[in-house]
């Protein structure tokens, strides 16, 4: 085991293979405040790389209602039990990640789901946490009844379980952006990186014999578009972009700025010590307690910034910008009450306005000569 | 009527485990004959004696197995100069041949150093610049062979499949456009990765440099067959000799076994250390 550093546990940890960063790292920001659960993302990805057979069971993206719903069932639990976590003493760390807690003879502390495990990918839909009394939960601020919906894909961690838990190492992270890939041509189907990504998002494939995973989208983003789940997301909830080292974070970066400057998207089980690259927006009605589990320490902060962003022009605007365009924008400007997506050079990609103008159209269309019916 | 009555006949006994007592030797031998046997229930296996080889769990490169399972392998070796056979024999009460998450194969392996040295290289699978030459059997893979079809529904017999995209009109069956797209939504066969599915034989020859080096041997002929037996798996594993073996000669081989019930797959697996191997000289 090497010693690498781990900025979302604010110390080092041991990891099987030594530090080794790409040149950049694909990163993406969910807002789960914004998440309906259509499902669009899941489809979107299931018709563009899991309609082959033995993928019939897969979804490298799922939306999941929390805090019942889980897939595949009880991955979360699972991990969250064995694991030998322990207190944050601020923003540091002070339990054992899933590296650290490795059982003798294995590379990591893992699990492996059951085939049914796999077969209630909407178990716990909209499933609220305590009971609705007669509706008087609903009545009263804040809910004693919740739940939010929790949009999932790989994470392309810094340190990927799934990738040192391979004793062939057929699974790499490509040095120009972090993707993490299985190797289909060298994967001989041990399971290994089922058993222990915690956030099960690598796939056993038992018609091709091999693992397979989200490869984000990797002919597109070279191609500099966003992936499939996130140019699809009917709530607008998602950006994907380029995060860079904590202490090299660049305020014109998007993603830099939500998760290093802000803080208000976080990672999803920090404690676990993958470093994953998909931030969350906490969801603001959610109990801090559940959310510090799920997003660690700064769960209260980044809720606080984002209840706040009403009087902060930077953030709101910047949070116009999701879904905004389907290319990648690595860089961005606010400039009155518009917000600018930019490229590399600063180019602009797209320009929002803050508030969008509110039109008020008349019920009876007299060009058209009908009603218009109530809809948005 | 005689000549097909006796091979059935040994057949049984030997299915039966062998009941008549076979000469045991401390190593491996390989005992001449005019035609190698390729499938396990050959009556040819009666005049070889045999080696019960004990196995150890894999405990030395993580990950490891940590629990022992299949405690010995019975083997038996016949060749014909130029090739040399293999029969493994080995105690499994549970057939493990589907793929599926969380659902691991039953297979067997043999080793040989790829050159005859008076120090074999690490029986882990042989070391950097010291290479290995080994041959794998599946249980699934021969499930392929005797005839399981490649469809989802040969794994899940509920399964229910709306559509695959390649299926759809106007790609017709057998069509080389078909065939094409079906190719993209499988990307490890696209590139040449057959792990499963239909091929020609149950057995697979590759070579390896150390542990997780394991890689196959292009234009390899791998040959063998296996069957269940009242007790776990009967298997034959065929080769070329290995380069300098002749009688009187020695080499090394190292045998291993998985059980897929106890979820036993690539480095967790029961084996033996090196074993020498030597050709016994023709009558
Ligand atoms: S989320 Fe899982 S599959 Fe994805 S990189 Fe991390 S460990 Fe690997
Ligand atoms: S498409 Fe967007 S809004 Fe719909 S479920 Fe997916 S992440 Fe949520």
């Amino acid at each position: 085991m090497a010693r690498v550093y781990n900025w979302q546990l604010g110390r080092e940890m041991s990891y099987w293979y030594p530090e080794s960063r790409p040149k950049r790292q694909f990163a993406a920001v969910f807002d789960t405040n914004k998440c309906i659960a259509c499902q669009t993302c899941t489809l979107a990805c299931k018709t563009t790389w899991t309609s082959g057979k033995g993928q019939e069971y897969m979804l490298w993206n799922n939306v999941e209602s929390k805090p019942y719903g889980s897939y595949p069932l009880a991955y979360d639990v699972k991990v969250l039990e064995m694991l030998n976590s322990g207190k944050w003493t601020g923003k540091v760390y002070e339990g054992q990640t899933i590296f650290e807690s490795a059982p003798a003879g294995e590379r990591v502390l893992g699990w492996r789901p059951e085939q049914q495990d796999y077969a209630y990918p909407n178990c716990g839909e909209d499933d609220c946490a305590g009971q609705v009394d007669h509706g008087a939960a609903m009545m009263a601020l804040p809910h004693m009844s919740w739940f939010f919906y929790l949009a999932r894909i790989c994470n392309h961690c810094t340190y990927p379980a799934c990738l040192s838990s391979c004793p062939r190492g057929s699974i790499y992270k490509r040095p120009e952006d972090g993707i993490v890939l299985v190797d289909q041509g060298r994967c001989r189907g041990y399971q290994e990186c089922v058993k222990g990504c915690p956030y099960k998002k690598v796939f056993f494939n038992p018609m091709a014999g091999t693992s397979e995973k989200c490869i984000a989208c990797y002919p597109k983003i070279e191609e500099g578009i966003q992936p499939q789940c996130f140019v699809s997301c009917i709530g607008k909830i998602r950006m994907a972009g380029w995060i860079s080292k904590q202490q090299d974070a660049k305020p014109d970066n998007p993603i830099d700025y939500l998760v290093h400057i802000k803080k208000i998207a976080l990672p999803l089980f920090p404690q676990y010590g993958l470093e994953p690259n998909v931030y969350y927006i906490p969801p603001i009605h959610v109990p801090l307690s559940f959310s510090r589990q799920l997003f660690g320490p700064g769960a209260d902060e980044a809720v606080k910034a984002y209840r706040n962003a009403i009087n902060d022009p930077d953030l709101a605007a910047l949070l116009c910008l999701f879904g905004s365009s389907e290319k990648m924008m690595p860089r961005w400007k606010r400039v009155g009450d518009d917000v600018f997506g930019m490229d590399d050079k600063g180019a602009t990609v797209v320009k929002v306005p803050r508030n969008e103008p509110v039109i008020v159209r008349a019920a009876y269309d007299k060009l058209y000569q009908i009603t218009r019916t109530n809809c948005p | 009527m005689k000549s097909v009555i006796a091979p059935i006949v040994a057949a049984v006994v030997l299915l039966a485990g062998c009941q008549r007592a076979p000469t045991r030797t401390n190593e491996i031998v390989t005992i001449p004959t005019r035609n190698v046997p390729l499938i396990p229930t050959d009556p040819a296996w009666e005049g070889a004696p045999e080696h019960l080889a004990k196995l150890l769990p894999q405990d030395l490169v993580d990950p490891r197995l940590m629990k022992a399972s299949t405690a010995e392998v019975r083997v038996r070796s016949l060749n014909n100069g130029s090739d040399v056979a293999f029969r493994l024999e080995w105690v499994d009460p549970t057939q493990s041949d589907m793929p599926g998450p969380a659902r691991f194969l039953d297979g067997c392996g043999i080793q040989i150093p790829r050159t005859i040295e008076p120090n074999p290289p690490d029986p882990q699978m042989g070391e950097a610049g010291r290479p290995v030459e080994i041959s794998f059997w599946r249980a699934d893979w021969q499930a392929s062979v005797n005839g399981r079809k490649d469809t989802i529904r040969e794994i899940y017999p509920n399964a229910a499949v709306d559509h695959y995209p390649f299926e759809a009109k106007p790609l017709e069956p057998g069509s080389v456009a078909r065939k094409e797209m079906e190719t993209r939504y499988a990307p490890s066969q696209a590139v040449g990765n057959n792990r499963v599915g239909p091929r020609e034989s149950p057995v697979e020859e590759m070579v390896a440099e150390g542990p997780g080096t394991l890689s196959p041997v292009p234009g390899g002929k791998p040959r063998g067959a296996g069957v269940r037996t009242k007790e776990g798996w009967a298997v034959v594993i065929a080769r070329k000799v290995p380069e300098g073996l002749a009688p009187n000669k020695r080499t090394q081989i190292a045998f291993a076994v998985w059980e897929g019930a106890s979820q036993e797959s690539g480095s967790r697996k029961m084996r033996t250390g090196w074993i020498p191997l030597s050709m016994r000289v023709a009558k």
